[in-house]
């Protein structure tokens, strides 16, 4: 069985359907690529899954079981993490809280996750920032700390929401690496990303949105020479 | 029939009055971003200057109008200029905490300086109202209402037809793409803050001789302005006019046929439920 | 002993000293005063200092408190000791609706749809006139000595009520340092710091805020409580105003948002200027809480504990040996 399922998803904000009909699945261990032109609808398809959006219409299971109507908070706790797009630390508070402040999901005493945080910032490379504020990262550990929080939640299905935007090829390389490394570590993870390179290189499976519809989904190799994506996502791209 | 006509007229002439207070409020909060607690002390300033202009100088408050919108147009860009701007980039909630600062200030001087007596302005052509088709309206009132949609429908064309009013609606409506577009977003909330705060006098000055004026007669004005801006959506000038006549309508109508202790109950109930339901105003207009 | 426990020891011990001073009255008045408003920016700094969330409308659960206290008091002859913790818990009951419908909306909409409960908070006081007495409200004519443990209490002096206060305050100061180091503290910090990054680290961010509020409440019912049998009078205009929520919202600010000695230090500065200009020139005295906390703001964001914990830290770090600290 799937890891999450997402079927028949739809919402519209005030006539304007940002997702329609929506159906993909996602299996346990895969990273799958969510991808698609600017205002596809990818970022409301997490906002969905996440519960910050209630969908208009459709079902959303994670492991068989609904998650639609969850406060995201409640998603958090299912086993399903996120970052945004533009990322969103506890800017007043150090590295080490932020994380911290993830890791209180699964460890309620403040020792145990500390150092659940801790352990979370020296997989991703962030330990030597941990007394830093949070204000003061650079973009490239600003978006690793977002990162971490999600981590830190002990998350089964991490969603990423272009955590390579606005890095440079080399601190892609860097970042591409680190999503492989957790996958390695058990988690799923669906990305949404804009980088082709990475997203060829690391994801198992794409997912095209265009318009808030599916419109292909296989290897990524293979779907970026179908028509229907040359047109919609590449066509645009290439002029 | 008749009591319904009645109370009917006199609720939208009072919310014209209301809708100037909102109106002021609501291009300052459309450009700025900031919810002026204090406002209701700018009203309440206007009042004032409405009675002293009669008391010492003789002056008729409709006479006077002409003496405190530009002084007080003058005001809002000192307090702008010297005061609000180092604030605002501090945030929402520190504006906020800011203006509540600033209206116990205004209230509290005023209150040391005037005393907390309830004063009224009574006017000699006050005493006789005049009936048009059996409807009794008081002289003042009638000649407030018809200034307050003059300088409405002033301020309208300006905003419309100006360059410096349609600087003031690109800037509420989209402030990155104002700066954009090289509108000077400094010196177009500077005069914004002006123009809301000549309004927020004006309103005052029109407003005291039907009403009681005291210091902290702000407190209950503001209250009342947040129901009208919220009922017709932030931001939104046609949203403070139509929230503005609404709220006057539902309070005089209030009065009359549910309870006149809780009338200012209805508006409150109204204002939260918009709050809740529909944040971005009852007519849709506002963001 | 544990060394967090020495500085409340010792604020205790400077507080039972000071009657032993021989204080005049209305030193001992004003020492009353601070010690109220300390407990009262203490319950509005829980909320607004920690979780960011600022309202205008605490005069309502300070009302609430001050009136269930003096009808128990007035109706059921509850003295002191069960009425002002009833009426606190009264208060932290009603916050529970006025939450759920008011943390709906954020930042500055949450903010006015407070001040629109208090409103509402204030007419049902004024016309409800079978409960309240509408606007005449409630006075206590006398309180006779009443026995607790056996001791008789005298309420003509004015040290009883020195002692009830200090109680009250030293417990709105723990339940603020107790929520400082708790984890519901840290979420708080979260959701004041990023209320959507909060959720999605998976904190019930309604549930903090609800929980936080009815704490807050009921600090602010227990200021009330103590308010009605301090004044002897409750009526809507005294505890009911708007200026009342305003005074709180400045003592947290003005000493210190989401610190735990903030309130103290905004007390004792603002209600001392407060009340030396009130002795002087009766009205007026608010013109300083409006300057001072525009000044605070523009100049001292942090509050006056804010700027001193930072001058200590900068202090110790200039001394060797103490870097690290």
């Amino acid at each position: 069985m799937a890891l999450l399922e997402l079927d028949g998803l739809t919402r519209t904000f005030g006539g304007l359907r940002a997702v329609g009909d929506l159906s993909f699945s996602v299996a346990q261990g895969e990273i799958l690529g969510l991808i698609g032109p600017n205002g596809a609808g990818k970022t409301t398809v997490f906002n969905l899954i996440t519960g910050y959006v209630q969908p208009t219409a459709g079902r959303i299971r994670l492991d068989g079981k609904s998650m639609v109507g969850l406060r995201p908070h409640a998603v958090a706790r299912r086993g399903i993490a996120r970052t945004f797009q533009i990322v969103k630390p506890f800017p007043g508070l150090t590295v080490r809280e932020n994380v911290t402040l993830a890791a209180f999901l699964r460890h309620p005493a403040r020792r145990d996750a500390e150092a659940a945080a801790m352990d979370v910032l020296g997989r991703l490379g962030l330990a030597a920032r941990a007394g830093d504020l949070a204000s003061q990262l650079t973009l490239m550990d600003q978006k690793r700390l977002e990162v971490a929080k999600a981590l830190a939640t002990g998350p089964r299905l991490l969603l990423l929401d272009e955590p390579m935007g606005g890095l440079n090829p080399s601190e892609v390389d860097v970042a591409s690496g680190m999503v492989e490394s957790i996958r390695r570590a058990g988690v799923t993870v669906v990305l949404v990303e804009h980088v082709m390179k990475a997203i060829m290189r690391i994801s198992d499976r794409v997912v095209v949105v265009n318009q808030g519809e599916k419109i292909a989904e296989g290897p990524p190799a293979q779907v970026v020479r179908e028509p229907a994506v040359l047109a919609a996502y590449f066509g645009k791209r290439a002029g | 029939m008749e009591t319904f006509a009645q109370t009917l007229t006199s609720g939208v002439l009072t919310g014209a009055l209301y809708a100037m207070i909102g109106i002021g409020l609501t291009v300052v909060f459309g450009v700025m971003r900031i919810i002026n607690l204090a406002h209701g002390e700018l009203v309440m300033l206007g009042m004032f200057g409405a009675f002293w202009g009669l008391t010492l100088w003789k002056l008729d408050p409709f006479v006077s109008l002409l003496l405190w919108l530009p002084v007080m147009f003058l005001g809002g860009i000192l307090l702008y200029r010297f005061l609000l701007r180092k604030i605002i980039p501090g945030g929402e909630l520190n504006t906020l905490l800011y203006t509540a600062g600033l209206s116990l200030l205004i209230a509290n001087l005023a209150l040391f300086a005037w005393t907390g007596d309830y004063r009224t302005i009574s006017l000699s052509y006050g005493q006789e109202p005049i009936r048009p088709f059996g409807i009794s309206i008081a002289v003042p009132q009638a000649v407030a209402f018809a200034v307050a949609l003059a300088i409405t429908a002033a301020l309208w064309l300006f905003l419309s037809r100006t360059d410096l009013g349609r600087a003031i609606r690109a800037t509420s409506q989209n402030g990155e793409a104002a700066v954009l577009m090289g509108i000077d977003v400094e010196r177009v909330a500077m005069i914004t803050f002006g123009l809301g705060t000549a309004l927020a006098g004006a309103a005052g000055v029109l407003l005291a001789p039907s009403l009681y004026l005291y210091p902290t007669v702000g407190e209950l004005l503001i209250v009342k302005c947040f129901v009208i801006v919220v009922l017709g959506g932030l931001g939104s000038v046609p949203g403070a006019i139509a929230g503005g006549l609404l709220l006057g309508v539902v309070e005089s109508l209030g009065a009359v046929y549910v309870s006149s202790t809780y009338k200012d109950g209805i508006g409150f109930v109204l204002f939260l439920a918009v709050l809740l339901y529909r944040p971005s105003g009852l007519f849709g207009v506002g963001k | 002993m544990s060394r967090a426990l020495r500085p409340w020891l010792a604020g205790a011990a400077a507080l039972a000293l000071v009657p032993a001073l021989g204080p005049s009255s209305f030193f001992l008045h004003v020492a009353i005063l601070i010690l109220m408003w300390t407990l009262l920016g203490a319950a509005w700094n829980v909320l607004g200092g920690f979780a960011g969330q600022v309202s205008f409308g605490h005069a309502s659960l300070f009302g609430i408190g001050a009136y269930v206290t003096i009808i128990l008091y007035l109706k059921a002859g509850l003295p002191p000791w069960w009425g002002i913790p009833l009426g606190g818990l009264a208060a932290a009951v009603a916050s529970l609706p006025i939450g759920l419908v008011c943390f709906r909306l954020r930042g500055p909409y949450f903010s006015l749809a407070t001040l629109a409960v208090a409103e509402i908070v204030k007419l049902v006081a004024l016309n409800w006139e079978a409960v309240t007495n509408g606007p005449v409200g409630f006075l206590i004519t006398g309180l006779p000595p009443l026995r607790l443990l056996g001791a008789t209490v005298d309420w003509e002096s004015k040290v009883p009520f020195y002692a009830v206060a200090a109680v009250l305050a030293l417990a709105g100061l723990a339940a603020t340092a107790w929520l400082a180091r708790s984890r519901l503290g840290a979420y708080l910090v979260a959701i004041r710091e990023n209320e959507d990054a909060a959720e999605a680290v998976g904190i019930d961010t309604v549930r903090a805020k609800v929980t936080t509020l009815a704490l807050s409440a009921f600090l602010a019912g227990l200021g009330g409580g103590f308010y009605a049998f301090y004044f002897r009078y409750v009526d809507p205009d005294a505890v009911l105003n708007i200026s009342l929520s305003m005074e709180m919202v400045f003592i947290a600010m003005v000493g210190g948002l989401g610190t735990v000695g903030g309130p103290l230090i905004g007390a004792v500065f603002l209600t001392t200027v407060g009340e030396t200009v009130r002795e002087r020139f009766q009205v007026g005295h608010l013109i300083f809480y409006g300057l001072f906390m525009m000044l605070a703001i523009r100049y001292m964001p942090e509050g006056i504990w804010g700027r001193l914990r930072k001058l200590v830290a900068s202090l110790q770090s200039r001394v060797p040996g103490h870097g690290a600290a």
